[in-house]
């Protein structure tokens, strides 16, 4: 495995290319590029926010204004949210789509998944401006703990996650055709199932559900990753950050999901290059 | 354990060495099979589904020297593509292992690589970097390649999506030509573009080859292969059934096709026989009929 690793390493710039090559096709078939890829999520936090927050009034035991309010706790969970939901939407494909590289040209075969990870990688960066204005203008407090502990680790855990999902997701995907549409159905309980519209603890102090229910929910690696997301804006509101559980799963599910995936694409890969 | 290994190019011995090559596809239903297989059972073999592999190549053992070029002739669907794919190394052998030493230029798909929505400037740069090509030598080299493809200037800077797909081959070819690695795999490619161009192509690979680059060629082109060629690689129903000089190979494919194509003019006659036959009996049989009958229509 150390071997392979370095191999990527040694072909980082082809990684590079492929990157900026997807970014270049992506931001200049439009004129407004950048623009664009953010008003999407805007668009959708905005919906949420009058349907849950104005509408339903469904903002208990959120962050009041004073914290920034339900507006800025949405922002600051969807924002990274739409990156990883980008990740799961074109990881099935992340080998399909370069077949012809990929029976012509001798490379390691990860690079192809490792350049999808890196362009959403970029693209997360770029929705940093758009959420430190929100931020700035709401009044969000960033903590130390925040910013040096639950940033990175939750930055570092999210690409981790979403590379051996694409590893796993892109050589399975080649041989059993189907599995694109599951993902997306997928992606639609994980997004419910993170807690990207209301405070985890809504779920975890709520007399309905059961307790074992309340273990598995926190068995899900990305609720404590997106728990850790929204944690840095919010200095004195402990009710956001994750518990051990949550934080433990997310850790220990990460690096597990990281291993099974390179794991597979190492045994799928002999089928996979016959199938392209 | 089957494997491609690449080493640091040598001066000495054999580039392309392999040995016992195979390599197996499933037929059909096991395609589907195969994913379970490989998690439950690993890579142990089904005993039950072994009438349902196919190998397209098998036990190919032979050596490229330096400078050589070899061509590889054979009727379609026996593996010479194949062949050319495990020395590429884009695809992992079953049995055997090929070891190549030496960078690969593959000539393999023309077009591989290419964005249709970057401009064909921005496409040369993509895929010469993909090939290990340095920004400082592709910009060097950037005229060569736009006046070897024939690309007016005004093209130049245009989505390659616009461009006719005779254009897109003719600058894949005039890219992937300026490679300086050791071993070129051509597949075919010499078949595109226009007669101008084709020759065009010949000079380059006759320049390359003068440089000792080692070649391996697959054409159905009996004139290309006489003419690059000094080794021919016979392959037949996925086995190596001659490893001699191109003329002999040439002379041993002509050889079966024509056995083959008396083979089916036999089976063609006899079919026509029985077809003949059979049309007789009927006919008597009818008239036989007609002979029987009450000879109302007849009258």
């Amino acid at each position: 495995m150390a071997s392979r690793t370095l191999a990527v390493w040694e072909h980082r710039k082809v990684v590079g290319l492929l990157v900026r090559r997807d970014l270049k096709v992506k931001y200049q078939q439009s004129v407004l590029g950048y623009a664009w890829t953010m008003l999407e999520p805007l668009a959708m936090t905005m919906v949420y926010f009058f349907v849950f927050g104005v509408i339903l009034n469904a903002n208990r035991g959120m962050p009041t204004e004073e914290y920034g309010g339900f507006l800025l706790f949405l922002v600051a969970g969807i924002l990274p949210w739409t990156t990883f939901g980008q990740i799961l939407g074109e990881a099935p494909r992340a080998m399909i789509t370069h077949a012809k590289l990929i029976t012509t040209m001798k490379v390691p075969r990860e690079i192809f998944p490792t350049a999808t990870v890196g362009t959403k990688f970029i693209e997360y960066l770029l929705t940093w401006p758009i959420l430190l204005v929100f931020v700035v203008v709401l009044g969000g407090r960033p903590s130390v703990m925040g910013v040096f502990v639950w940033l990175p680790l939750a930055v570092v855990l999210t690409f981790a996650f979403g590379l051996g999902l694409t590893l796993f997701l892109s050589s399975v995907n080649v041989l059993l055709r189907d599995v694109e549409r599951l993902t997306r159905i997928v992606t639609r309980l994980l997004f419910y199932g993170s807690a990207i519209l209301f405070p985890a603890s809504m779920v975890l102090e709520s007399d309905q559900v059961p307790g074992w229910a309340m273990t598995l929910y926190q068995l899900n690696p990305l609720l404590g990753i997106f728990q850790m997301h929204r944690a840095v804006w919010f200095a004195g509101f402990e009710e956001l950050t994750p518990t051990t559980l949550a934080l433990s799963s997310s850790v220990v599910g990460s690096i597990l999901m990281l291993i099974i995936g390179y794991w597979t694409f190492r045994r799928l890969e002999m089928s996979v290059l016959k199938e392209l | 354990m089957a494997q491609t290994t690449y080493g640091a190019e040598v001066t000495t011995g054999p580039v392309i060495e392999a040995k016992g090559l195979g390599v197996k596809f499933a037929v059909n239903r096991r395609r589907k099979r195969s994913l379970r297989e490989m998690f439950i059972h690993g890579t142990k073999r089904d005993p039950n589904a072994e009438g349902d592999e196919f190998w397209p190549l098998r036990d190919v053992s032979f050596e490229v020297g330096r400078g050589d070029c070899v061509g590889i002739v054979g009727k379609n669907g026996t593996g010479k593509s194949t062949l050319l794919k495990l020395i590429a190394g884009v695809l992992m052998p079953d049995e055997g292992d090929v070891q190549v030493r030496g960078k690969v230029a593959p000539l393999l798909e023309l077009r591989a690589g290419f964005n249709d929505n970057l401009t064909g400037r921005e496409n040369v740069y993509l895929v010469g970097s993909l090939h290990g090509m340095s920004e400082e030598l592709i910009d060097e080299r950037f005229e060569e390649i736009i006046d070897f493809a024939e690309i007016k200037s005004k093209f130049v800077d245009t989505p390659v999506r616009h461009y006719s797909s005779g254009m897109k081959v003719r600058l894949g070819f005039a890219l992937i030509s300026q490679l300086e690695h050791p071993i070129m795999l051509v597949d075919e490619v010499l078949a595109v573009g226009d007669k101008a161009f084709k020759r065009k192509c010949y000079e380059a690979i006759d320049r390359m080859l003068a440089n000792h680059r080692t070649m391996v060629l697959v054409s159905h082109s009996e004139r290309d292969l006489r003419r690059f060629c000094n080794r021919g690689l016979y392959i037949k129903g996925g086995g190596l059934a001659l490893d001699t000089d191109i003329e002999s190979a040439l002379a041993a494919y002509d050889e079966d096709t024509k056995a083959e194509i008396a083979e089916r003019k036999k089976r063609d006659a006899a079919k026509k026989k029985r077809a003949e036959e059979a049309q007789q009996k009927a006919d008597e049989a009818a008239r036989e009929n007609e002979g029987d009958g009450d000879g109302g229509q007849a009258a």
